[in-house]
């Protein structure tokens, strides 16, 4: 363990489901974040987004887990959160006061893009079938996450061309 | 025959007359004698104009007295360069050195002139004794001791003492110098003869030492754990002692880059549980200002030594002034109290410091010490002090249910709450100069900040009724009053005496704890007086000022003060006094 | 211990889109490979946006006041040398206000970790210029263009002889994790400039994003990071390239300060007197 970034190429199954498991939960947790601070920086329709993008990867993840379970019981887990750095979950870079539901829609096709490059390379490394046949799964449910994602793109109502900084406070200074 | 009697001595750095002080004070000291000495020098490091003032008496004495008995000139410039703080009477002995000629005009200009003058060929006899010029004050030692009766054995022991081991020859000669002195007063007989009279019964060894000293040996009875500061006259004594002593007990010192880090860093080992502190004067507390208020908010024990000189800015650094009392209660921004303490004599500080140590660790708060040039820097014989009557205080640490979901700030009944330490499992905190919940969270929030200021006031309510920070001198009932602090409380000890044999019922009160105002104590002790003095060495007459601010004083009650260098003469206070009548 | 072990509840207050926020994530990943319990970390920081981040972590906190988070952390450390001690704050924190502090921590070299994010402007006072503010900045103090150079923060603490001088972005969240693990490690004083960029008053080219392209990792330059004067030379392209790993790490550090403290004590300690004789060293003989 350390900050080290995680070897692929050694992945056991359940390491694999595990790390998958881990993927949501950091996705999820992010949202989280995300939301938390863009409640507190009044953004509330993006907020609320990102708020609805926790139940989606928390679902995501209780799917994964229980498939976990189902395979290896309570077999120890010997992968933790540690070794993975932003894989579903969007960057904090992504985050903006103000931002509009289009911004927050297209931040989180990113995210899905990124776990679809994250699994695209992570099989050019994995050997060992199983793992592989999980990966491959796994990329292909993300290519899907990123149709739904443009598909409620595409419902959202014309993005509007004001820039709510023009018409905002000032930020306000402290300390 | 005498029993108290005052020397001043003046000459060039080159010339030792502060060694010779020393050596003065250290032979009395070892007869038994009460004996205080203070020294002042003009800026230069080395070779400048230097000066001391040595006391002996019987009796305890608290200040440095008034006008000489013994004055030695060693030449006349810069005998009369420290004017006001060498004052001569008619009853003085002037001794000058034969080489620098008789005494100059000035001397007439002066005032009262003394009626005893000698010429002493110094010099001359210094060559002759001990081959050498540098032996001058050995002469005047031998000389002192055979007009005014100091045991010329414990001089004798005392050069022994500096010279024997590394130089027999050298001590040989200033022996010979001294038997030279004694000699020349033998055959010169003062007109009017004085003597000092011996010490009876059995003489108790004396702690030899000045206020600096003591604050340190306070600190570390205290248990002092770390100190930082930057060096600063007057108060770098401190520092340098506890360089010495306090690794011994495993703690630390630390000299900073600047007086900003030397506060920053003992307030960050009081943050991680160590009993600290810091020291300096005027111009570094300006510096620690924002410390301080860090201190205050952060709610950590923390012990400041401010040994104040004349300011403002650089002012006048190497004498004392009670300026900085203003600062020390005021220089803040938000609401703050933080307690303040004042040594009244070199011996008193060693009290002061431990009370200071005790008040910060038990109310977690900074705590100042507001001590002056005077005090810190006098040298005096001092009698043993009995430090199994000095209890310590520790912080109130969290245990057992106070560390479940730990709230560091706890609104208590006390305004007191327990304080943990890295490394204490739950006891995580945010500790932040930012206003802060109980637990310790950032807040902007109005009502929880005038909680937490209700919190770190009422804290230190106890002590405004603490009797043993406040002293009262002379007759209760007295309806002529003073008030003093510092310093100049010592002085007007004296005057109170001074004032009772010339029939004049005089009372004292001397805070200790000079800050907060205890309106409780002042309210009381001006109970049916008619007219005093607020005594203290600062132009504006501080502590009247911040006691007028709390208290009604009464109209008959004015402040007597002045700029610093020169501190008062018991005479003085009481003829004042008088004048109020 | 893992990452989530050094989250606090306490919701940042930084803008959304601030380098902080990985910033904090980077050092909760360090703290978990280190594995020291929360309660044994002081975390120390100063006065300025990225200064509230001891709060954001289950460490003892200090955010004292501004410019003075290396004095208070080396006096924590010197009392308890048993702790692990972080040090925090801002470009100006730590290169303005506190800019005196610095080479006095270095020079003592005390084991404890400086951590500065450095987004060339004063943030929480609403943009002004701050001492790593590119010559021409124009900012609200500096409407018409710096007239300045700014502060270089990775040649000044290597002018001093810092032991470990490294930077990084969290536009690479591995790899300065990786970085603040390994100054954490050493043993010795310990400096990583973070470039953590101001979404709020930063220039558009200085946001993540563009951190991703312009970052020139040091270890894929194939720089050695013991060659001082090669390092002293890499940094003095700071503010034109972005390299980010370890410029230099001394490969002998020398004894920490509070390692000869000890050694102090113990030497002294058969010289103390009982606490309650301590009057007696002025006891005239």
């Amino acid at each position: 363990m350390g900050t080290t970034p995680l070897d692929i190429s050694k992945l056991t199954l359940v390491q694999a489901l595990d790390l998958a498991v881990l993927i949501e939960e950091e996705a999820r947790d992010r949202y989280e974040e995300l939301a938390d601070q863009l409640s507190l920086h009044h953004t509330p329709e993006a907020a609320a987004f990102f708020k609805k993008m926790v139940g989606i990867e928390e679902k995501h993840r209780q799917a994964l887990a229980d498939r976990r379970k189902k395979a290896f019981g309570d077999q120890k887990r010997t992968v933790t959160r540690d070794l993975l750095f932003d894989v579903e979950a969007p960057d904090y870079d992504e985050a903006r006061v103000f931002m509009s539901v289009h911004e927050a829609l297209r931040a989180s096709l990113r995210s899905e893009e990124k776990a679809h490059a994250f699994f695209a390379d992570a099989l050019g490394h994995v050997k060992d079938p199983e793992v592989r046949h999980l990966f491959e799964e796994l990329k292909a449910e993300e290519a899907q996450h990123q149709t739904l994602v443009k598909a409620e793109l595409a419902k959202l109502p014309a993005e509007s061309k004001v820039n709510p900084l023009d018409y905002s406070d000032d930020p306000v200074g402290e300390d | 025959m005498v029993h108290d009697l005052v020397f001043g001595m003046a000459g060039s750095g080159g010339d030792g007359v502060v060694s010779a002080g020393e050596s003065l004070l250290g032979a009395a000291a070892a007869e038994g004698y009460h004996a205080l000495m203070t020294k002042s020098f003009g800026s230069q490091i080395r070779g400048g104009e230097s000066s001391c003032r040595v006391r002996l008496a019987i009796e305890p004495v608290l200040n440095p007295g008034g006008v000489l008995d013994v004055a030695v000139a060693l030449n006349w410039e810069d005998f009369f360069r420290f004017g006001a703080e060498l004052p001569l009477g008619p009853n003085t002995v002037l001794i000058y050195e034969e080489k620098a000629g008789a005494p100059p005009e000035t001397l007439a200009k002066m005032g009262a002139v003394p009626t005893e003058i000698i010429a002493v060929p110094v010099t001359e006899m210094a060559k002759k004794a001990a081959g050498t010029d540098k032996a001058k004050t050995s002469i005047i030692l031998g000389v002192l001791s055979g007009w005014f009766a100091i045991p010329l054995d414990s001089i004798v022991k005392g050069l022994k003492k500096k010279f024997g081991e590394k130089a027999p020859e050298i001590f040989a000669a200033n022996e010979r110098a001294l038997a030279s002195g004694v000699e020349f007063a033998k055959t010169h007989p003062l007109k009017n003869p004085r003597t000092l009279a011996k010490v009876e019964g059995k003489k108790t060894q004396k702690l030899l030492c000045d206020g600096n000293d003591m604050c340190a040996a306070g600190a570390l009875f205290a248990g002092v754990e770390f100190f930082s500061g930057y060096p600063i006259t007057p108060s770098t004594e401190v520092m340098q002692i506890l360089s010495r002593e306090l690794w011994k007990y495993g703690g630390a010192v630390l000299q900073c880059e600047d007086e900003i880090a030397g506060i920053g860093a003992a307030l960050g080992a009081s943050f991680a549980g160590r009993k600290s502190m810091t020291a300096s004067s005027g111009p570094g507390i300006s510096l620690k200002s924002e410390i301080m208020g860090l201190a205050t908010i952060a709610e950590l024990p923390l012990v400041i030594l401010n040994v104040q000189r004349g300011g403002p800015s650089t002012g006048l650094p190497t004498k004392p002034e009670q300026g900085d009392l203003f600062q020390a209660a005021f220089s803040a921004h938000g609401d703050v109290l933080r307690p303040i303490l004042a040594p009244t004599t070199v011996a008193d500080t060693f009290k002061v410091t431990i009370d200071a140590f005790n008040i910060a660790e038990e109310y977690q708060t900074p705590v100042i010490i507001l001590s002056d040039q005077e005090i810190a820097q006098r040298k005096e014989a001092v009698d043993p002090i009995d430090t199994s009557r000095f209890e310590l205080k520790k912080r109130l640490v969290p245990t057992g249910a106070d560390l479940d979901n730990y709230n560091r700030f706890k609104l208590t009944e006390s305004g007191v709450s327990p304080i943990s330490h890295p490394g204490l499992e739950k006891g995580n905190y945010l500790g932040a100069g930012i206003e802060h919940n109980e637990h310790g969270d950032p807040t902007v929030s109005g009502t929880m900040h005038a909680k937490m200021n209700d919190k770190r006031f009422k804290k230190l309510d106890p002590l405004r009724k603490r009797k043993d920070l406040f002293e009262v001198v002379g007759n209760p009932k007295a309806t002529t009053a003073l008030v003093s602090w510092g310093g100049s409380a010592g002085v007007c000890r004296e005057a109170v005496a001074l004032a009772k044999a010339q029939g004049l019922d005089v009372k004292l009160l001397i805070p200790t704890l000079v800050y907060p105002v205890a309106e409780q104590v002042y309210l009381e002790f001006f109970q049916g007086v008619q007219t005093g003095l607020v005594v203290e060495l600062s132009h504006q007459g501080q502590l009247y000022r911040i006691v007028r601010m709390f208290v009604d004083v009464p109209k008959g009650v004015v402040p007597f003060c002045r700029s610093g260098a020169n501190p008062f003469q018991p005479a003085e206070i009481v003829s004042r006094l008088r004048e109020l009548r | 211990m893992e990452a989530k072990d050094y989250k606090s509840s306490l919701k940042p207050i930084w803008c959304p889109g601030c380098g902080d926020f990985g910033v904090v994530q980077g050092i909760y990943r360090a703290l978990a490979a280190i594995g020291r319990p929360p309660h044994e970390i002081a975390f120390i920081s100063g006065i300025g946006c990225s200064s509230r981040i001891p709060g954001y972590t289950t460490a003892y906190g200090f955010n004292s006041v501004h410019g003075r988070s290396l004095p208070i952390a080396q006096g924590v450390k010197l009392s308890n040398p048993e702790l692990l001690v972080l040090c925090a704050g801002g470009d100006g924190d730590g290169f303005s206000i506190g800019g005196g502090h610095v080479p006095h921590a270095v020079r003592r070299n005390m084991d404890l970790t400086y951590i500065v994010m450095d987004n060339q402007v004063y943030g929480l006072t609403k943009g002004q210029l701050s001492p790593t503010s590119p010559r021409g900045l124009k900012t609200i103090t500096s409407p018409y263009g710096s007239l300045e150079d700014p502060i270089n923060p990775l040649l000044y603490v290597l002018a001093y002889g810092c032991g470990f001088v490294a930077q990084a972005t969290p536009a690479d969240m591995p790899g300065m994790a990786a970085v603040i693990e390994e100054a954490i490690r050493y043993p010795g004083f310990s400096f990583v400039n973070i470039q953590s960029p101001c979404v709020t008053y930063g220039e558009d080219e200085q946001q993540l994003t563009e951190h991703k392209k312009m970052m020139k990792p040091l270890k894929s330059l194939g720089h050695d990071q013991t060659d001082q004067l090669r390092a002293m030379d890499l940094a003095r392209a700071y503010g034109k390239e972005l390299y980010t790993g370890v410029f230099y790490k001394n490969p002998n550090p020398p004894p920490t300060y509070e390692a000869m403290v000890k050694l102090r004590q113990a030497e002294q300690a058969k010289g103390a007197r009982p606490r309650e004789r301590v009057l007696d060293m002025y006891l005239q003989k």
